[in-house]
Parts: C-alpha cells; structure tokens; sequence
C-alpha cells in the first residue's frame, strides 16, 4: 500500500498535474485572445446571434459606441443560432468565459427570468434616471415582469403582410386594406389564383408557432392563465381554443378553394416562400418585418404591406413583438455591467436605431427615430416600408399582445408548429389542438415541479 | 503455475517447500516490480485520465442527470427514479420516433448495400470509359453533409425545383416533397442513400476486384452463367465487406443528424424527428438535459442490441 501511495505521490501526481495544466493553458489561451481590452478601458464581453449583414450593422454600431467615450471596450461575439445561444449563455453562467452583456430572444425571456442569472435593468435605469417613455410600450411590456423592465428591447420586428402590388394591379384587384379581415385576404388570395389561370398561388402562411401566437395577440386571446404569464407564473395552457379554431379553420379553407400553397416550417420554409414571391408565384405571405430589405432589394415588382390580419368582426388588438433583447449578466462587477447598460443607452438613441433599421429591417423602437434623416430616406424610397412602424406604434399593450411570459416556449412552439402541420396536412383540428394542448400542459407541470414553483 | 519435472521424484516435506519456493518464484516472474508498475501507469495514466474525464464521466453524469428532473439551468432537482423512462416509452410521440428512426435506418441500409452492390459490379466490367464511371461513382463520397442537403433541397423545392418542374411538364400532381409526412421520409431517405452511395461503392468495387479471377474462369468452363457466378462466387467472397459495409452504415443512420437538421428540422409532424435529433431539440432547444438523458441512454441500448445482433447472425454467414 504504502509503496503505492509513494508511487502515486512520486508519479502519477506530477504526470497529471502536467496533463492539467497543458489543457488548463490551451483553454485560458484559446478564451484570453478575444477578451482583451485596449489599456485603461474596462472590456465588456457582448454575445449576440446577430449573423450576415445585420452582424455588419452591429459590429458598425459598436465600433462607434468604442469610439465615442474612452471608459469601457465593448467586445461583440457572435454565438450562432437564437435557440443554442440559450443554453450557452445559461451554461457558462459564472465562468470566465461568460459574456458581461448578451442578446437573447423573445421566448427565452422567463427562462433567463428564473434563471437569476441576470440583473434586471430596472435597476440601471432607475439609477441613471433613464426615460424609457420614448422606447416602443409594447416592446418594452414584452421583456418586463410586474412593471420591473427585465433587459432592453433590441432588435424588434412584427409579423406583416407582404403582397406583391403589381400583380395584384395586373389581373385588376383590389388591394387588401391597411388592417385587413380574414376574409378579406381570402377573397385577395382566391381572386389572384382563379384570374392568373391557377399561375400564381394566392397566399401562404408558415407553419410557425410565433405566427400562430400573434394570431391570439391580435385576437385578444391569451394562450396561458395568469395573464399570459404576466400577472404570475402560468399552470394551465388552452391552445384548443375558439379563436384558434378560427384561424386554423381560416387556412384550411383557402387550402380547400387551392390557392393556398404550403412550405413547411423552418428558414427553408421562409427562403423558399420568398423566392417563390419574388418569382411572382405567390401573391401574399406574413411574415417578420424583418425581410422587408430582402423583399425590395432585387424585385421588380412594388411591394405591397399591410397589419397582420384579423379575424372578421373584431377590431385588431394589435400584435406582439418578435427579436430580441439585451440583458445583463449579474456574474460580473458592479462597473461592467454599468458600462453594459451605457451601450444598452447608446443603442437605444434615435439615430442608432433609425441607422438599425435602414441596415437591416428590425423596426426602430425610438420613436424620435421617425424624425431621422435616414429612415425619412427610406420611407421616400420604399413607402411601404413605413407600415410595420406604424403597426408597432398604434398597439396599446395589453397581456395578450406582450408575449407569453413561461418557461418552455420553445417546445410549445413545436408542439404548435405539429399541431400546424397536421392540420395543412388535412388532419382533424380539435385533434390536433387537443393533443398538443395534453403536450403542452404535461410539459408545464412538469417544468414547474422541476423549477419547484 | 510452472510445474518443476524434477519436483515428483523427490520426498515429500522437501517437495513441499520446494514447491512453495517455485511457486513464489513464478509469482514474482509472473508480477510487476515496481519498474514495471511505473511504466505500466505511465503508460496507462494519461489515456485513463483522458478517457475518465471525456468518456466515463460524462456517461456517469448522463446516468445520473436521467434519473432526476432538471430545473430552467440545467441543475437536477427533483429524484423521480425511473419515471423518465417510463414516460418516454409510454408517449406516443417518442414510440413514433423510434418507429421512424427503424424505418429511417432499415431502408437507408438496405437500399445504400442494394445499389452500391450493383453500381460496383457494373463498375467492374471491363468496358471502354469505365475508369470514367467509377470516379462518378465515388463522386458523392467527396459531398459534405450540408452540401448534399443544399443541393437537394433545391431539387425538392416545390416552386421553382427541378422535380416540380418535370412533374408540372409531364401534368402530374405537385408531390409536397418535404411537407408531406410520407414523401418527406422518402426525400431524407434519398439523400442519405445518395450521399452514403460514394463510399459503399467504393468500398465494395474494391472489395469486388479483390476476387480471385481463377474462380470466374473455372466458373465459365463449367458453363455457369454470370448470374450464378455473381450469387455464387462475387457475394460469398465478399462477404465479409458487406458485413463491414451494413453495420457502418447502419450505425450512420442511427447517428445521422446534420441532414435532418438541416432538411426537415424533424418535421413536418415528427415524421423525420429521429432519435438522435430529438435528443439535440430536447437538451439544447428546450433545456430538457433530463429527458435528454434518458434518450440517449435509451439510444445507446438500441444501438448496441443492433450491433450484437448483427455480429451474432450475419457472422455466422460471412465466409472468411
């Protein structure tokens, strides 16, 4: 035994401690190299999931941010995919490698709540006397829990309505309205495909849970109890309801009169719905407001942009937001996560918002941006390019259109976007809602049990 | 034990403590010194240390995690024993993955053995220009993953896709490529076989080439025709590559992901959510690492059942 122990002692120790260092250096050297700051400035480490030419936009605002005062270096990461940037950020909590100020989208939001994780930036803004007021209500009632605001609205957009306007003129038909009915795109959609000899599909819809939830914002419906999370934390989930019937039953008829067309779900869905547009075999989709530069760079045709539809008879509540926002780790001294709300500030101002959405489609949350040189260029440019401004300044929060405040959104999409599915696909829609409701709320019982609430 | 010859001829007290010593003496020739204690460790030491840390660990920590529920960062809280299990092998939605995974799999085998066998015997008749297509053959192996799913999925695009186009021109209904449940099965189904096909066709050719052509000489004097010369004489022969070729990609298409991912995403109503990529959705979509857990435990049986399986019956048949 003892010789053992003198041979472990001896031996394998130093062996392993060699072994440990070598991988400990290699990591501290592989995650040393992008942290750095420039001497005298404090680095804030930035993780976002911004990629093309919005990474561009951002890369831009943050260099200007560096530039503009000479306290604090912020440092921009790019960290792939909203869905995987979760649990990166979530699982790297309290290590070196963490990020001191991330960017996490919509349905994360009550996860990176329970999480507490993150130091809600109320507190920045009480302390700095921060006015909020000229920063999207609806936007910012999406990221606030109990009228404490939780992180910053970032990049925001909304679902809208594209339609392709020349060819709607071509074949003679009335344009739908600004706020258009149900019906009114069926009558649109039925009308393009029956006078262009079955050329041109007249409308899709992606099979999306996001969309399917603004359906219910827009309806004044809420998915969960509690206010949609908003007034405590949800136990029961009711997707098989009334209203979702009726916009289910809403697609299913324009399935049947053959106008509608179906791409599936995910970005090969949106890609393909958008070349199809371009190519002039769709008249209409909703979709993000977000695609508006790819919608007009290239096209031909003059495109046409209206609300978010809603069901016939009722007035439109107004949609909820999509995107992302800011949020401050609490991992990190007092000081960096001061200078990571000074940028949250900077990205908030009227020209930095109004050159974001120029850049790249996400709408401008300040509403002095509207008076910006820029955004004035573009609205002379593209007129249609003012509509989903317009959209998001006219909705008064409310529950049913700030977001569904509950951990687990992500499955409960899918659940949706399944229950979507069978429906396009022919299936029965009390079915379908009625399994994925079982889905849905085993999984909150479950996740509730789990988070001991 | 070394037995001393010598040992049986002399008394017995003698023989006795003789033996011992012999014993003792062989024990220690048998046993490491502490030299040899020293290399074995140093030798030994790092890849345990390795396998311990990226291996063993890990697989531990899965175990535990399965048998717990997982809070919104991952931490286990509540113990529910085999409850995990227990839900998933009762839901109806994971006895559909499973279901499509077997089908998935079954048919990705079947069909990549099927027509690498006959690419690669056509590929092996001597004719003018062979060389020309036996590079073509192989060209698929040379396609990385999200190539093959890019350039499928413009083929299957159902507005401006090659095969939309040719059925439009030859007046046939619109097949909903990867919309339809069933067709979109067989659209992943054709691009794994497409993408696999490079490298069983080149395995097998080689395998093929290999034969003695003695046997086929022989074969053609007794007036045995090419048919019976390729069950009778090509299979046999190579049987032990088709045994190597069936279980790689049988054990690929367990594992296959990244063209799901980027084809399906598991849709449209699960048709394609295999058990791999339920695994990924669950612990890295929906931070379920619980549940996850248990899948992959769950995985990991089935995958190892399958290779006994196949090492047990189709062994017995490989003729080396």
């Amino acid at each position: 035994m003892v010789k053992i122990w003198d041979f472990i002692k001896n031996h394998l120790i130093p062996i392993i401690a060699v072994v440990v260092v070598a991988i400990g250096v290699a990591f501290v050297g592989a995650s040393h190299k992008e942290t750095t700051a420039k001497a005298g400035r404090t680095p804030i480490v930035f993780w976002h999931e911004m990629g093309g030419p919005a990474e561009q936009a951002l890369d831009k605002m943050v260099d200007n941010f560096n530039q503009s005062q000479s306290k604090y270096e912020v440092i921009p990461q790019y960290e792939g995919a909203y869905d995987e940037a979760v649990q990166k950020i979530i699982q790297s909590h309290g290590t070196s490698a963490s990020p001191a100020l991330f960017q996490s989208f919509d349905i994360s939001t009550a996860q990176m709540m329970h999480s507490k994780y993150t130091t809600p930036v109320q507190k920045f803004i009480d302390e700095d006397h921060y006015d909020t007021s000229d920063i999207s209500p609806v936007a910012r009632s999406f990221y606030s829990n109990k009228g404490q605001q939780l992180a910053m609205p970032f990049n925001t957009s909304q679902p809208v309505l594209y339609y392709n306007a020349t060819l709607l003129k071509k074949y003679g038909i009335t344009p739908p309205s600004k706020s258009p009915s149900y019906s009114e795109i069926s009558r649109v959609a039925k009308e393009l495909y029956e006078k262009s000899h079955h050329k041109v599909k007249g409308m899709t819809m992606e099979i999306y849970g996001w969309l399917l939830e603004e359906a219910l914002a827009n309806d004044k419906t809420k998915l969960i109890n509690n206010g949609d999370g908003h007034q405590g934390n949800p136990t029961k989930i009711n997707v098989n309801n009334p209203n979702t019937v009726k916009f289910l039953k809403w697609i299913r008829t324009n399935i049947k009169s053959g106008d509608f067309v179906n791409y599936g779900s995910g970005a090969s869905a949106e890609t393909n719905e958008i070349a199809a547009f371009l190519a002039d075999k769709l008249g209409i989709f909703v979709q993000s407001s977000a695609y508006i530069g790819q919608l007009t760079t290239g096209n031909k045709n003059k495109l046409g942009i209206s609300y978010f539809p809603h069901p016939d008879g009722t007035k439109a509540n107004g949609v909820g937001i999509g995107g992302a926002a800011l949020w401050i780790s609490n991992d990190k001294p007092e000081k960096v996560q001061k200078g990571a709300f000074e940028f949250i500030k900077y990205a908030e101002s009227a020209k930095n918002q109004a050159n974001w959405q120029v850049a790249t489609g996400y709408l401008a949350l300040n509403k002095n941006s509207q008076k910006q040189k820029a955004l004035q260029n573009l609205y002379k440019k593209i007129p249609a390019a003012r509509v989903p401004g317009e959209q998001l300044a006219s909705a008064k929060p409310n529950n049913a259109n700030s977001g569904i405040l509950m951990e687990g959104m992500q499955l409960t999409r899918e659940l949706e976007e399944t229950a979507m599915e069978t429906v396009y696909n022919g299936g029965n829609i009390d079915g379908a809602l009625t399994t994925a409701n079982k889905a849905m709320n085993a999984n909150l019982t479950t996740t509730n049990r789990a988070d001991k609430k | 034990m070394l037995k001393s010859p010598a040992s049986d001829s002399t008394s017995a007290p003698i023989n006795r403590a003789e033996t011992k010593a012999k014993i003792e003496a062989s024990e220690k020739a048998f046993s490491l010194n502490a030299k040899d204690k020293y290399y074995a460790l140093l030798f030994l030491g790092p890849s345990l240390l390795i396998l311990g840390i990226f291996i063993f660990y890990p697989m531990f920590k899965t175990l535990y995690l399965s048998l717990f529920l997982t809070n919104t960062v991952g931490k286990p809280t509540v113990f529910v024993g085999l409850s995990n299990y227990i839900n998933l092998l009762t839901s109806a939605d994971y006895l559909n993955s499973l279901a499509v995974t077997m089908v998935y799999v079954l048919a990705v085998t079947a069909l990549t053995i099927a027509l690498g066998l006959l690419l690669a015997s056509l590929a092996s008749k001597k004719i003018a220009g062979i060389g020309f297509f036996r590079t073509l053959f192989s060209s698929t192996m040379g396609v990385s993953v999200s190539v093959a799913a890019i350039f499928w999925l413009f083929i299957f695009n159902p507005s401006t896709g090659f095969l939309s186009l040719i059925s439009t021109w030859l007046h046939l209904p619109a097949i909903g490529w990867l919309t339809d449940p069933t067709w979109a099965m067989v659209a992943v189904i054709i691009t794994t076989v497409w993408m696999n096909l490079g490298f069983t066709f080149l395995i097998l050719f080689g395998a093929i080439q290999s034969v003695p052509t003695t046997l086929y000489e022989a074969a053609s004097i007794e007036g045995a025709s090419s048919r019976f010369q390729f069950f009778h004489i090509t299979i046999p022969s190579i049987s032990p590559t088709l045994f190597f070729v069936s279980i790689v990609t049988l054990i690929d298409g367990f594992k296959s992901f990244g063209l799901i991912d980027l084809m399906t995403k598991g849709g449209p109503t699960n048709a394609t959510n295999m058990l791999v990529y339920r695994i990924y959705k669950d612990a890295f979509y929906s931070g379920n690492f619980a549940q996850a857990s248990a899948e992959a435990l769950i995985l990991t049986v089935i995958i190892a059942l399958f290779t006994l399986l196949q090492f047990k019956v189709l062994e017995k048949r490989v003729n080396y």
